[in-house]
């Protein structure tokens, strides 16, 4: 490959800008044997809460034809001090990236959960979930105010110089306040989007697919969502985004970064395809050796006006 | 535990065993070679993303490089699989889950299989000491659909359950388990191994917990990766102390450990 994949964001420089989505990929151990790091600029673990979480009643995850994918797990996830105890010696610290993702009910949780995190070596940040559809309480009931986003920023970076994205729903026809609250209070990116609240309903049987009867729904469809999104807040503020949202292939990628954003997460792919992270780079590099683009860079917020 | 693998397998045969009912043979020297009974592998059906995510299937008999998945179309993944033909390839992952251990101590080994259920336990008969008591029980819904060829039924020594009484005992598995058990002698310690539709996993489990019988059921439910990162296949531990993964905790666990009589199985 020559495309030079090097991004530079808010004073950390990445290898190459696709990262993993919170939640598809645990926190990193369970796809070590057949996901390769070298292609991450950057990983984000699964949403850590202060108490541990069981989750969500199953069924948690159903199909929507056209490629999609939903989910209703319910953030579940050891809680802050557990993975602490067991998990946090595993993360491929020295050769990637990690931001660790945290989720609260309150804002007082959020804090406390990073005061906690601020412990451990070799992290580089962290990506506050504002915007999780699956629980009560927090996630989207904060992400969906701009105060209480500005609030949960500020007092997140009172106590951290690292990286931090801030991860917002979907579910908010104006993005701007939102992008603008959490930039003017110290977020080092956004990460537009979480999944869209969605539900499938079985016919025959009457009964919804999920447990919950809604849930967050990813994949495919997600797309064209995502990339409005990513647009309007990369339109709003002069911080990076991070794009999420029904990435398969480099092209996607491509489509991404011409709207404006500098970090792309993969998510729901890795299910499918836990090799695709390789596979992305090259797509993308054929891509710039047919368009003269030397480096990724050169493509974030190129749009051509219609 | 080995950690999974990725392995392109070829598709050896394909053959519908009956309607509906496929069975294929995937060279795949790396997973035959490692794979224990009870273990699933996690199979890309499209080479898109329509539909997205893998499926998971138990890894059946293997002989040499070859492996078997066998199983019941039951919607565009399970079609589209069965499209598959001597030639093609096929996308891998596994061994997922842990193997089946089968405890100390017990006999007869009782396998309790209720229609495609029947496959994860064929390599355990293949694989578990020729010396083990065994009786190998599969309840189908008639003489014509079950989900073997007929000389790896004549092998097996299968006691047949039918709904339609066309095939061995008129009567569901259960009822057939209770007279197997009733017609042991007061010496032995039997075991059952049970994989099949949900209600027979909670007949299964209300008879051998009244009966003081040790049980162990292999599950099913919908997965994403397949490798214990997304928490979508949750089971209800009956301890009460949230949930068990079945890619990453099972796939077969013992019967006391879940609350099979809520859990919500397919
Ligand atoms: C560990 C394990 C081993 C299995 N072994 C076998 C086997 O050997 N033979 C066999 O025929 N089937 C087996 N199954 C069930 C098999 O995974 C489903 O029949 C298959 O996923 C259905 O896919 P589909 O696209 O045809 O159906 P659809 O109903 O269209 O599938 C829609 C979604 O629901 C999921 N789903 C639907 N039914 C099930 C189910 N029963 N279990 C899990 N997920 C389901 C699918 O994976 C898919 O994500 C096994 C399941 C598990 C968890
Ligand atoms: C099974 C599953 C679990 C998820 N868990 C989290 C989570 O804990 N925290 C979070 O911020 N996002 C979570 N997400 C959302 C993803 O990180 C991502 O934003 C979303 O799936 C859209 O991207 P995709 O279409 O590429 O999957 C989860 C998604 C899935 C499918
Ligand atoms: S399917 Fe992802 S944890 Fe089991």
């Amino acid at each position: 490959m020559t495309t030079d994949f090097n991004v530079a964001m808010s004073g950390l420089n990445f290898r190459t800008p696709l990262l993993t989505g919170s939640g598809t990929f645990g926190y990193g151990d369970e796809f070590l044997s057949l996901i390769d790091y070298a292609p991450f600029g950057g990983i984000v673990t699964k949403s850590l809460s202060v108490r541990p979480r069981p989750g969500n009643p199953p069924p948690r995850i159903c199909e929507t034809p056209g490629g999609g994918v939903i989910n209703s797990i319910g953030l579940a996830n050891p809680g802050v001090e557990a993975f602490l105890a067991e998990k946090a010696g595993i993360l491929p610290v020295k050769e990637t990236k990690v931001f660790l993702s945290i989720f609260g009910e309150t804002v007082e949780e959020f804090v406390t959960v990073m005061s906690r995190l601020e412990t451990l070596e070799g992290i580089s940040g962290y990506e506050l979930n504002l915007s999780c559809p699956n629980v009560k309480q927090g996630g989207i009931s904060i992400g969906g105010d701009s105060s209480a986003i500005a609030e949960t920023v500020r007092e997140c970076r009172n106590i951290t110089d690292k990286f931090i994205a801030v991860k917002l729903t979907p579910h908010h026809t104006q993005v701007a306040p939102l992008a603008e609250a959490a930039a003017k209070n110290g977020a080092s990116a956004l990460t537009m989007i979480n999944t869209l609240v969605g539900m499938m309903i079985d016919v025959e049987t009457r009964m919804p697919l999920l447990g919950t009867v809604t849930g967050g729904y990813s994949g495919l469809p997600l797309k064209p969502v995502a990339l409005a999104k990513v647009w309007q807040a990369s339109k709003a503020v002069d911080i990076p985004i991070w794009a999420s949202g029904g990435i398969v292939n480099g092209l996607d990628c491509i489509e991404f970064l011409l709207a404006g954003a500098t970090g792309l997460q993969l998510g729901s792919v890795l299910f499918a395809d836990p090799y695709s992270p390789g596979r992305i780079l090259e797509e993308m590099d054929d891509y710039c050796r047919r368009h003269g683009v030397k480096s990724v860079e050169e493509l974030i917020g190129a749009l051509e006006k219609p | 535990m080995i950690p999974p693998i990725a392995e392109i397998g070829l598709v050896r045969e394909s053959i519908e065993i009956s309607p509906n009912l496929w069975d294929i043979s995937i060279e795949a020297p790396r997973l035959a070679s490692v794979t224990r009974a009870g273990q699933f592998a996690h199979v890309r059906v499209s080479a898109g993303f329509d539909p997205f995510l893998r499926r998971p299937l138990s890894i059946g008999p293997i002989a040499g490089d070859v492996l078997r998945l066998i199983f019941h179309i039951r919607g565009e993944g399970t079609r589209l699989l069965a499209a598959k033909r001597s030639g093609d390839t096929i996308d891998l992952i596994g061994p997922l889950g842990h193997p089946i251990n089968v405890p100390k101590g017990h006999n007869p080994i009782i396998f309790l299989t209720g229609g495609i259920g029947v496959v994860p336990l064929q390599i355990l008969d293949d694989q578990m000491p020729k010396e083990r008591e065994r009786v190998f029980i599969l309840g189908v819904r008639s003489a014509f659909t079950i989900p073997l060829s007929l000389s790896e039924a004549m092998q097996r020594n299968i006691l047949w359950a039918s709904d339609d009484g066309s095939l061995g005992y008129h009567g569901n598995t259960v009822q057939l388990l209770k007279n197997v058990v009733d017609g042991l002698s007061a010496d032995k310690k039997p075991l059952v191994i049970a994989c099949g539709p949900a209600g027979m996993l909670r007949g299964m489990k209300k008879f051998c917990i009244e009966r003081n019988i040790p049980s162990l059921v292999s599950l099913e439910v919908p997965m994403g990766c397949g490798v214990g990162a997304c928490q979508s296949c949750a089971v209800p531990r009956s301890d009460g102390k949230g949930y068990y993964l079945v890619c990453k905790d099972g796939p077969v666990f013992d019967c006391l450990d879940i609350l099979l009589e809520t859990a919500s199985l397919p």
